[in-house]
């Protein structure tokens, strides 16, 4: 063997170790930051799954941060800088409202990726991704429809943002798929955090006649415990909630990040993540309906069963017209179906609601 | 559930944690401390409460672990503002932040998950009555026991030797220690009871109510609390009047919501703060009235004659 | 009877000494608690002690964003400190915060394309308008009805956070935001300038600087701020003198309310550059800690509000880099101010141990 070639090879070994052991020594740092506690269940939680899942498939080479509870206000900006600097590469923003800070960070920093829970806006490096509950809701309706015998279906959401609105929408469609005499009935708590007042609003409803609930962006399982209590049903976001509401919990519709943070996170390792709009729904599997609960029978169940299917595969659609608001106005004609933009940007109700959305 | 049955039921269960508390309160009021942390006393009261639930099972240990801790939060506040002449307004805004920072610090294990909850007490005979019995006579313990502590505690201001020594050390400080009242005792004491009522109130939330654990899920509650007593005049009829007023008040938002009648619901959810500052605004008007019953000496600084 | 072991004399001088003995004890003791809070949660002391105290204070960046929480901070509390040396207990900042964030949201909303020069300070005067208009309410129950302002002023906190959520969620929600709750960003003649390049102080740090000053003219160099003092501690004697106490109320209320309004309108018109449904992460009642702290004095409040800035950002900090809950934030607040007030007996009295008392007396 020659000498240059000797040294060529001992120069491409070394640099091949020395590659190897600084890939060992310093993982990829990604940060995730929640705006809320990670609990046993919730939204947070659904997240914090997904970060354990890069984890255990990346194993050594990523090292996580997690940042939880933090408002979406100003302090916001300050610790997605702290994440930056401290030499993150990729960063999960978990709430709406980190938009305009993230993206702000995100054209500073073009070699970051970031993605973006619940937003409109993308770049090269900011992409975006929102959950289709409003398909799992549908599914949750139809059960509701069926197992109603007052026919009311009660409703208790927080806030009224697009993605809150869509999906009332797609329980009152799917109810009335059943049960076309049943009653939707809603009450807005107008706080990110009132457990005592979501039972309350909780037994308001089940006062009114409801005999199947609705938690809408409830955190905690304060809903579950007052449907347990009260022998009512429930359908609740996020979580498997099961276990709070053995008997009450009619099923329970998840939110599973895993496929969209790994694929996200590999796409970012091998320097080809693109900023793009996820939206997951039944098909992609970032929405499961799950913790379908004894009292349906196998027919019930085959029906739900073949609706999912159908709303997976592309056949069915929630949104299909023809569709009326409130007041009467065609929203979607016969024969076309609800755009994505305004399912994500609805601030109208379907006819048949009753009660309004607070603004 | 029928409309009626739940506005009652739903009525007591949200006033009782109000009532229990402001009892607290007014008790504080009374001997001429103004207590401005009871939302934190709540707050860690809901949490320890919820934690003794979790880790035994039992509620009365809840309840009294919940209201004992409180109490020694309240023994600072009392600390601060009798020994060392703490401004009160600065002292209970201070001891409530560090009230609500530490039930989050110590709760945060604890957070959304739940405890069975409390086994109900249905009267007897009474709970069979249709529509008024399972509203007012099916529920815990503390739901009964909460007005006739209203009760004792009347009696305790206008019959007993003690009530009296506590008004008028709340009327005149300096007069009750020349007649050789232990001021600072007394008022250590009124602090004391009025932060173990307030932690009870708490634990009532997380154990018997909402039976959950969560930050920031007093939500103002203890605010509500201290505008009651100045509702209430410092009279223990009209703060429980103003309790249960305002359990209704809050229902009555829920209720006009799920009927579906087309009102923005933050102006419903304003509602019972409206009618909060309307209400203390009518019964100030009479400047008389107000002067008649607020304790003379409430929130002054006292120092006892060297 | 038994008497305490100590007696408390009011303290006659007071040197500019002892007057700093209250708040280097509270910050001494708060440090402490820090240490152990943290140790307890597994944070060696001298790195939770680098997070809190040193990382803020490291790099251009963290010092910009002291500053930027200390300008609300400082700014509100002047407003309040002038309230509360008359005994006028304003604790409703933080609704008076957001409506001044609202009124100051309302031209760059309507006027979205404008690049007028004057867009700023007009919306300084709406919003400095609104967030009095909000005060002057409690103010007007207060003097008109006798109504107990720190209660009303609350009240006010509550229907101002609803009122928001109103506004956000229909009408002056960005017609092109999907419908989100928050409103349309703001054109560049409606930010604040920037200070430094790389950070996110604005000039509203200087504003802050500047009602510093006028804070301290009002109460060492004016009349009115020694009828304020008069009118609100000694109702009586202020009568015979000609100020009357509901002037106090509604001057105190007022300045706090434009503090706090202006405040809010420098939130949303420099770090969040939009009206949505999170204005303050509680300035309005960390203000008040900042205002006892600094013993409602103009300039203690300075060294409070900066103070009071940098554990909040070293807070943040150490969550970020150890993990540390945020509620641990909320905690060192508490014990800093109960500290501070307990610390103040020393400031304010003189305690000396009793003198042994003699046989008779003691049996009184």
């Amino acid at each position: 063997m020659r000498l240059r070639k000797r040294i060529v090879a001992w120069l491409a070994g070394a640099a091949a170790a020395f590659v190897a052991t600084a890939t060992q020594a310093e993982p990829v740092k990604i940060s995730f930051l929640y705006p809320s506690p990670v609990a046993d269940v919730g939204w947070a939680k659904q997240l914090d799954l997904g970060r354990e899942a890069i984890e255990e498939k990346f194993g050594d080479a990523v090292e996580s941060i997690v940042v939880e509870n933090i408002p979406e206000g100003p302090d916001a900006a300050r610790i997605m800088n702290q994440m930056v600097t401290d030499g993150a590469k990729f960063v999960m923003l978990g709430s709406f409202g980190y938009m305009n800070d993230g993206l702000r960070l995100a054209r500073q920093h073009p070699d970051i990726a970031f993605i973006h829970a619940s937003g409109f806006k993308q770049t090269d490096n900011f992409g975006t991704f929102t959950a289709r509950n409003y398909e799992g809701f549908y599914l949750g309706g139809l059960a509701a429809g069926m197992v109603t015998e007052s026919d009311t279906i009660g409703i208790v959401a927080a806030f009224a943002i697009p993605e809150v609105v869509a999906a009332v929408n797609a329980i009152t469609l799917a109810v009335h798929k059943v049960d076309p005499d049943a009653k939707i009935k809603i009450v807005w708590l107008n706080s990110w955090f009132d457990p005592p007042k979501a039972q309350e609003a909780a037994r308001a409803l089940i006062s009114q006649g409801a005999d199947v609930l609705f938690s809408l962006h409830q955190d905690t399982p304060s809903v579950v415990n007052v449907a347990e209590a009260e022998g009512v049903y429930v359908v609740n976001t996020s979580s498997d909630m099961s276990a709070y509401g053995p008997n009450s919990v009619l099923a329970s519709v998840i939110n599973d990040w895993n496929d969209y943070f790994i694929e996200s996170f590999q796409a970012a390792l091998d320097g080809d993540f693109k900023g793009a709009d996820f939206r997951g729904g039944l098909a992609s599997g970032a929405v499961k309906v799950a913790a379908w609960n004894d009292d349906l029978t196998e027919e019930q169940l085959g029906t739900i069963k073949q609706a999912e299917a159908d709303l997976a595969s592309g056949k069915t659609h929630v949104f299909a017209g023809p569709l009326k608001d409130q007041d009467g106005n065609v929203r979607a004609e016969a024969g076309t179906t609800l755009p994505d933009q305004e399912i994500f940007g609805m601030n109208w109700l379907v006819e048949g609601v009753s009660g309004s959305l607070p603004n | 559930m029928q409309t009626i049955t739940f506005v009652l039921a739903g009525t007591m269960l949200a006033a009782t944690p109000l009532l229990i508390a402001a009892l607290g309160e007014l008790i504080a009021e009374k001997s001429g401390i103004l207590n401005l942390s009871v939302e934190g006393m709540m707050a860690l009261g809901a949490a320890i409460g919820f934690i003794v639930v979790m880790e035994t099972g039992s509620y009365w240990l809840a309840f009294l672990a919940g209201g004992l801790v409180s109490t020694l939060l309240a023994a600072l506040f009392g600390a601060v503002v009798l020994l060392a002449l703490g401004n009160q307004v600065a002292t209970g805004l201070a001891v409530g932040i560090l009230g609500v920072g530490l039930a989050a610090l110590i709760g945060k294990p604890y957070e959304s998950k739940t405890v069975p909850p409390m086994p109900r007490m249905p009267i007897p005979f009474l709970s069979d009555i249709p529509v008024i019995g399972p509203g007012l006579f099916n529920h815990v313990v503390l739901v009964y026991l909460a007005p006739l502590a209203a009760l004792g505690l009347w009696w305790l201001f206008r019959y007993s030797k003690l009530g009296l020594i506590i008004r008028a050390v709340g009327e005149s400080p300096e007069a009750s220690h020349a007649i050789g009242h232990n001021v600072m005792l007394v008022r250590l004491l009124a602090v004391l009871a009025g932060g173990f009522l307030a932690g009870v109130a708490g634990a009532f939330i997380s154990v018997a109510s909402t039976t959950l654990w969560s930050d920031g899920m007093i939500a103002g509650r203890g605010w509500i609390v201290v505008a009651l007593v100045v509702f209430g005049t410092w009279r223990v009829g009209r703060v429980m009047i103003g309790a249960y007023l305002f359990g209704i008040a809050s229902i009555a938002e829920l209720l006009v919501q799920s009927t579906g009648i087309g009102v923005p619901s933050q102006l419903l959810t304003s509602i019972p703060y409206v009618a909060t500052i309307v209400a203390i605004a009518l019964l100030s008007m009479d400047g008389r009235r107000i002067r008649l019953n607020a304790p003379v000496s409430l929130g002054r600084v006292y120092r006892e004659a060297q | 009877m038994t008497r305490l072991p100590w007696i408390v004399d009011t303290r006659v001088h007071r040197t500019r000494y002892t007057a700093l003995l209250a708040p280097c004890t509270a910050i001494a003791v708060t440090i402490v608690g820090a240490l152990i809070l943290m140790s307890i949660m597994g944070v060696p002391p001298l790195r939770a002690l680098y997070y809190l105290y040193a990382a803020p204070l490291s790099g251009r960046y963290n010092i910009g964003e002291v500053l930027l929480k200390m300008s609300p901070l400082l700014l509100i509390a002047q407003g309040l400190a002038i309230g509360f040396r008359a005994k006028v207990w304003n604790i409703g900042a933080e609704g008076q915060l957001i409506l001044g964030a609202i009124g100051g949201s309302l031209l760059p909303i309507y006027f979205n394309d404008s690049q007028s020069a004057l867009m700023l300070p007009a919306m300084v005067l709406v919003g400095a308008s609104f967030g009095m208009a909000w005060a002057a309410m409690a103010a007007f129950l207060r003097a008109r009805f006798n109504a107990n302002e720190i209660l009303v002023t609350l009240m006010l906190n509550s229907i101002a956070l609803q009122l928001l959520y109103y506004l956000v969620s229909g009408p002056l929600r960005d017609p092109f935001g999907f419908n989100f709750p928050q409103s349309a960003l703001f054109p560049d003649a409606a930010m604040l300038p920037i200070l430094v390049g790389g950070t996110r102080v604005n000039v509203s740090f200087f504003i802050a600087l500047i009602a510093t000053a006028l804070a301290w003219l009002l109460v060492r160099r004016s009349m009115i701020g020694y009828k304020l003092e008069v009118g609100g501690t000694a109702p009586n004697a202020a009568r015979y003198a000609g100020f009357s106490e509901k002037q106090a109320v509604w001057l105190s209320l007022l300045i706090g309310g434009a503090a706090a309004g202006l405040a809010g309108v420098f939130e949303v018109a420099g770090p969040l550059g939009q009206l949505q449904r999170v204005i303050s992460p509680g300035y309005g009642f960390a203000a008040i800690i900042v205002a006892f702290l600094g013993g409602l004095n103009p300039v203690g409040i300075l060294f409070a509000a900066f103070f009071m800035a940098v554990i909040l950002v070293g807070g943040d900090i150490a969550q970020t880099a150890a993990g540390v809950p945020y509620a641990l934030n909320t905690v060192l607040q508490g014990i800093l101010l109960v500290t501070y007030i307990a610390a103040r007996l020393f400031v304010d009295y003189r305690v000396r141990l009793r003198p042994p008392a003699p046989a008779s007396e003691a049996q009184i």
